[in-house]
């Protein structure tokens, strides 16, 4: 048996473990270091840097100029518009955005409807609405949950009934949609609708693309406790939506909500974003001679090293042409923990000045803030970010999708 | 970026587990543990025949020239079945230290190491130390004599050969001495998790400048290194551990029926279980990047040993008492395996610093 391994020795050249990027994808990393140096607007910088919520047209700005860079279409094939970057490239986008404190890049059009439209909708869906979405010219919004429709997302009941009138082809729409991010700015919806109430509850489920613009339509806003106004109720009366917005066939709507769930996997742990948060968490604390804040933040350091590199597990295993199985759950569930976890030290170590809240966009220039300038900022993302481990499919809907695939109960 | 083992990699994994379910169940093991000797010479043979015993040896020594990598990958599967035979201390430990050492007879130890011959272990630790390994009490004065006690000496009841940290004039020496040598006294104890170790006692022992491995810096790196490179293994043990303790919790209540049903139809445990699996793959994760930092000498090679074993010191206790939990009554009877990796989450979080005392040196 000892010579099996001499001989194995000789035999084998497989490739060795190596944590390491190549060198073609460190030059990437420092052309994606370069463009937020030098390209990412500056007055949106400023703001983030100082933990002061966005406007909309920041928003809008950051992803023109993503969009003018050609790398709006970050996940999609060079065939539609898209980079066609490796998952190793995605990765490092990804990282170094959330490292240099960007904001998310929005998810509705670009990371959710794209994919769907350019693989399962028809030529002139394709036409009409992937350029818009490259170049940020629709702001899209995405209607799936419903007052009675959260975790249990397949028994929504917003319905959508084909109607004929003078040889024009349309669907009567009517119902509600909530959470819905950002829909007081939105262009567009793509909501899950039902057109059939016959068969088990998944079949009669199909996706349709509404112009927010349509007659019929309220956006009511919700304010969560941090303040904010980031999501919305929206109603539809009798809401006219021409036949052709519909993307593939009619009740397959289910099949592509859950290849787009499964499409979104990367960037899904926030790596970089909470990277760049533990490195201002430990300079903060490294100034309160605090054992106790001292070894949170080193237990939190150490549980995102363990994130990071089952990320990176992930990856190398796509890149080696394997199937991602239970990865993703994983880093959905621990991801959104160590944001919260993060968010939480901040508070904590803003001692008693944890008291005092300004509300989500931070002191006015006029105020002067009392206590830490990061007093605020901590206790904004803290009651911001709850909503990670509830949206997305909650961590507990997450851990009954490992139940089943992973333990096989 | 290749974060998959080579072929030859998973050979070996597989040549280990294969042994460990023909030759190592949990009844052997048992044997094993209430045998006089707390190991099996015929299984230790067995382990030289294979090659395991000369894994981590350079070509030059005599060894087949394999790094953590896979010596991490033999502690895993070590872990998962509970392996007691004192291969951290004879090999790791003593071993590795030796063949790393310019100590004159080095090769001719390491043979015997390889061919099974011989057990040696290491005295590094002292009463009132902590985890402090560099600056011993036990002295050697100018004229080689040895005074002071060790302790926590894993197998220092079956070693022949004692190596010996000391101070010599604050300057840390390593020796090597025969365990009979006059002015030793060894006496021995078990440990929680079923080997042995002693308290190692020497009374004005004669030793000369032959019994010398190493001085000054050298011996300090020497010791840093060894400690690091055992502080892995048993992380990767511990890692081992944890994914016995998901798969055989996992196992236990799909065939354990009460109310009529599987309990592992139950959501409320069902989640437990999914907590076990996702603590397993991180811990995973965090041995591959310890592994992979240490087999390159990166510098941070000993930061990143130290998140892991802070890390598995926590997550590792907390599977095995998951584990003990989920299995219910049988969880704490001893003629189960499942309570007996909870006995080795300890053993792995005592040993070379537990999680507190890593997570400190980690920042």
């Amino acid at each position: 048996m000892r010579t099996l391994f001499y001989q194995s020795n000789l035999i084998y050249k497989e490739k060795n473990m190596d944590i390491n990027f190549s060198k073609e994808d460190i030059a990437f990393r420092d052309e994606v270091r370069d463009w937020l140096a030098n390209d990412y607007p500056k007055h949106v910088k400023e703001k983030t840097d100082a933990g002061i919520t966005i406007s909309k047209e920041d928003l809008i700005d950051f992803h023109k100029a993503l969009s003018k860079k050609g790398w709006m279409g970050y996940n999609w094939p060079v065939e539609y518009g898209g980079t066609g970057w490796s998952a190793s490239k995605l990765y490092i986008f990804n990282k170094e955005l959330g490292l240099a404190g960007c904001p998310p890049i929005l998810p509705f059009g670009v990371g959710m409807v794209g994919p769907v439209i350019y693989t399962f909708g028809n030529d002139e869906q394709k036409e009409r609405f992937l350029p818009d979405i490259l170049n940020f010219n629709t702001w899209w919004c995405q209607g799936y949950s419903e007052p009675g429709s959260g975790s249990d997302l397949a028994s929504l009941k917003t319905k959508a009934v084909l109607r004929n009138d003078l040889d024009e082809d349309y669907y009567v729409v009517n119902g509600s949609k909530t959470w819905t991010t950002l829909a007081q700015n939105a262009d567009w919806i793509f909501c899950l609708v039902r057109t059939d109430n016959s068969g088990i509850k998944q079949e009669g489920i199909s996706f349709l693309l509404i112009d927010m613009k349509s007659p019929g339509i309220e956006v009511k806003p919700i304010i969560t406790i941090d303040g904010d106004h980031e999501v919305n109720s929206v109603f539809f009366t009798d809401v006219k939506v021409p036949a052709n917005n519909l993307i593939g066939e009619e009740g397959k709507g289910w099949t592509y909500a859950k290849f787009l769930l499964a499409h979104e996997r990367f960037g899904i742990a926030g790596v970089g974003a909470s990277m760049r948060q533990l490195k201002r968490l430990k300079e903060i604390i490294s100034k309160l001679d605090n054992s106790d804040l001292q070894k949170k933040v080193n237990e939190l350091e150490v549980a995102l090293s363990a994130i990071e590199i089952t990320e990176l597990r992930l990856l190398s295993a796509l890149e080696n042409g394997g199937h991602p199985g239970a990865e993703s759950s994983i880093l959905k569930i621990k991801g959104t923990e160590m944001q919260q976890a993060l968010s939480e030290l901040f508070v904590e170590a803003s001692g008693e000045y944890a008291l005092m809240y300004p509300g989500p966009h931070g002191y006015e220039n006029n105020d002067k803030p009392a206590g830490p300038d990061y007093a605020a900022e901590g206790l904004s993302g803290f009651l911001n970010l709850r909503k990670t481990s509830i949206y997305g499919g909650s961590n507990e809907i997450q851990k009954n999708i490992l139940s089943k695939f992973v333990l096989g109960v | 970026m290749n974060l998959d083992y080579n072929d030859e990699q998973n050979m070996l994994r597989e040549q280990i587990q294969k042994f460990c379910e023909s030759e190592y169940d949990f009844y052997k093991r048992e044997e094993i543990v209430k045998s006089s000797k707390d190991f099996d010479p015929n299984v230790w043979n067995l382990f030289a025949e294979q090659g395991w015993l000369s894994m981590p040896f350079s070509e030059q020594s005599g060894g087949l020239g394999f790094g953590p990598i896979e010596l991490s990958i033999l502690f895993e599967e070590f872990g998962k079945a509970l392996v007691i035979e004192p291969y951290l201390s004879t090999v790791v430990l003593s071993g590795t230290l030796l063949d790393k050492s310019t100590f004159s007879e080095k090769n001719d130890l390491i043979e015997k190491i390889c061919t099974g011959s011989i057990h040696i272990s290491l005295a590094y630790a002292e009463v009132d130390k902590g985890y402090d390994y560099l600056n011993p009490t036990t002295t050697l004065d100018s004229k080689f004599i040895l005074n002071g006690t060790k302790t926590l000496v894993l197998n220092g009841s079956n070693a022949e050969k004692i190596i010996v940290t000391c101070n010599n004039d604050e300057t840390l020496n390593i020796v090597i001495l025969d365990a009979n040598t006059s002015g030793v006294s060894i006496n021995s104890f078990s440990t929680v998790d079923g080997q042995s170790c002693s308290e190692i006692s020497f009374e004005n022992v004669k030793l000369d400048k032959s019994n010398i491995v190493a001085t000054g810096n050298d011996a300090k790196n020497l010791l840093k290194e060894t400690i690091n490179l055992a502080t892995l293994c048993i992380c990767a043990e511990a890692v081992g551990c944890m994914e016995s303790c998901y798969h055989k919790t996992l196992e236990y209540t799909k065939g354990r029926e009460q109310f009529g049903q599987p309990i592992s139809g139950f959501q409320v445990l069902q989640h437990r279980m999914v907590d076990m699996f996702i603590e397993s793959e991180l811990a995973k994760s965090l041995l591959i990047k310890a592994m992979l930092e240490v087999n390159n000498r990166s510098d941070d090679m000993y930061k990143h040993v130290s998140a892991l074993k802070s890390y598995v010191g926590k997550s590792g206790k907390l599977s095995a008492k998951e584990a003990v939990q989920l299995h219910g009554g049988m969880g704490v009877s001893e003629e189960m395996m499942i309570g007996h990796y909870l006995k080795k989450m300890i053993s792995v979080d005592a040993l070379f610093g537990n999680a507190d005392y890593h997570l400190k040196t980690f920042s």
